[in-house]
């Protein structure tokens, strides 16, 4: 188990597409200040930033940790940026829990930022993310995120007998939970004929079934206990957080539907943690698409008969594991940097009985929260619990 | 504020060379591994199962079957199997009004990089691989 890393605050602005003229430096700036906020804490208490964001073509800033920090009012700190696609924010959370568990600092500021959806036009987008994936093979060709993972889930369609309207059914969940969220991208109230009447855009998936792409930002404090400020709320600890990768082209995994390396992330967490999956009574996990969610929850192992539980209501809110409650990336959003720091602290306010959305109906005490980037290529999975 | 920016790469193959330069005359050339066996398309300068560097050349026929298909609004993609090919490819669909299972490797006239086949029109020339 990770030793004595917890989580002293965080914060997280709105994820949407920014028409009030606000900047990517604006959503950081109140993020960091709101985070420090949160735990208690000053400028000068911090000694790292990690920054999380995906792409230099996103900001059009080179370097932007230390043009960051210096924004932020952090200059002096030591900074780093960190990148793992769709991961980066975990990544980026992965980066400061070394650097606290190894001393290098005493508290580490985490920030995940993003504005994916309104500096550049959805096909120069389009064209960026193509380059997520083997971009001399994939991205040369010009196969898009979409296609890639409806490829994927096709083969899981295969081997499970998964249907279209489970994954519609995911998609309209995950928008209601979001309508608990004020910081939601897409709070939609939808039903399940809506999905599949949504536009094709890479069939088996129509448009709701798929994220949005969202600005905002995202941060996160981590700290030993002995450097936590003393606070009236229970604090949240990472029991593991692991990352684990997979073959990047999908045709040569030996099943293109099983996120095999999300499955290996997984055993190394919950053998770090010290903890069987059945433990886990709360789950965020990277729902890029509709059908992803199912496929992570295949591979992370958290029910025996992934689609049978799906389809008996273990997921929903109210039953034994719930999942998304902030609505995931299909209704919370997906500012790539962003969104991991952002899961990690929806499922922390989770823990410590303090979230203002949608929540369980049983307490939580052992959250599982997972990101990926690529089709599950990259994958982070973290293990926290309110000891 | 606007900020236009226009980049033209110009990207080294490396030891891939070979592979690309196939690709544009329409020719697969995949990567077989002298330990296993194992032959990738597309190619790779290691193998994906055992991990040997120890990789040799070799020519595919350029025949494909579908495995599974996508299709958007303006565009198709798949996953299909190389005829001689241990592994799946990613492809791009150069006739996607087409509903046939196979196809062969072909090249864009534009020169530009990528993996396309174009479908066989009638199922009579279906070539299952």
């Amino acid at each position: 188990m990770i030793n004595d890393v917890w989580i002293a605050g965080g914060a997280m602005t709105r994820f949407n597409r920014r028409k009030d003229g606000s900047s990517f430096r604006d959503w950081a700036r109140e993020a960091v200040q709101s985070a420090l906020l949160d735990a208690a804490l000053e400028p000068a208490d911090i000694d790292t930033l990690v920054l999380a964001s995906e792409s230099d073509f996103f900001t059009l800033q080179l370097n932007p940790a230390a043009l960051l920090a210096d924004e932020c009012g952090l200059a002096g700190v030591a900074a780093k940026r960190v990148e793992g696609g769709g991961a980066s924010g975990h990544v980026a959370v992965q980066a400061g829990v070394a650097d606290i568990a190894s001393g290098l600092a005493r508290r580490v500021m985490v920030l995940g930022v993003e504005p994916s959806a309104s500096h550049l036009d959805g096909a120069d987008v389009s064209a960026l993310y193509g380059l997520s994936f083997d971009a001399w093979t994939d991205g040369m060709t010009g196969v898009d995120s979409s296609s890639l993972y409806a490829l994927s889930v096709l083969a899981y369609m295969h081997r499970t007998g998964a249907l279209h309207k489970d994954f519609a059914r995911i998609a309209v969940r995950n928008r209601a939970h979001a309508q608990h969220n004020l910081n939601a991208h897409l709070p939609l109230k939808i039903a399940i004929e809506d999905v599949a009447a949504s536009p094709i855009v890479a069939s088996p998936y129509h448009r709701l079934d798929c994220s949005p792409l969202s600005d905002g930002a995202a941060a996160l404090i981590l700290a030993r206990a002995a450097n936590l400020p003393e606070l009236a709320r229970p604090r949240t600890r990472f029991r593991a957080t692991t990352c684990a990768t997979d073959t990047v082209r999908l045709g040569e995994r030996n099943d293109p539907g099983y996120f095999h390396g999300k499955n290996l992330c997984a055993t190394r967490a919950y053998k770090m943690a010290d903890v069987a999956p059945g433990q886990i009574n709360l789950a965020e996990v990277y729902d890029s698409y509709s059908g992803a969610q199912l496929q992570a929850l295949e591979a992370l192992n958290l029910a025996p008969d992934v689609l049978h539980a799906e389809r008996s209501g273990v997921f929903d809110s109210n039953g034994a594991l719930p999942v998304n409650l902030s609505g995931g990336l299909l209704g919370q959003g997906a500012p790539v940097g962003a969104t991991g720091v952002a899961q990690l602290f929806t499922a922390a306010c989770q823990l410590e009985d303090r979230y203002a959305g949608k929540q369980a109906k049983h307490a939580p005490r052992m959250a599982l929260v997972d990101t990926h980037g690529g089709i599950a290529t990259l994958n982070c999975v973290s293990i926290l619990e309110v000891p | 504020m606007k900020y236009p920016i226009n980049l033209q790469y110009t990207i080294a193959e490396g030891g891939l060379a070979p592979y690309f330069e196939a690709l544009r005359r329409s020719e697969a050339l995949a990567s077989e591994c002298k330990s296993c066996q194992r032959v990738a398309f597309p190619a790779r300068m290691v193998c994906g199962a055992c991990g040997s560097h120890q990789v040799q050349w070799t020519a595919l026929s350029g025949l494909a079957s579908l495995i599974y298909r996508t299709d958007g609004t303006e565009l198709s993609f798949a996953l299909v199997k190389f005829a001689g090919a241990d592994t799946l490819s990613t492809v791009g669909l150069l006739n996607p009004g087409t509903q046939t299972t196979s196809g062969r490797l072909r090249s864009l006239a534009n020169g530009q990089s990528g993996i396309w086949i174009e479908l066989n029109e009638t199922t009579d020339g279906d070539n299952h691989v």
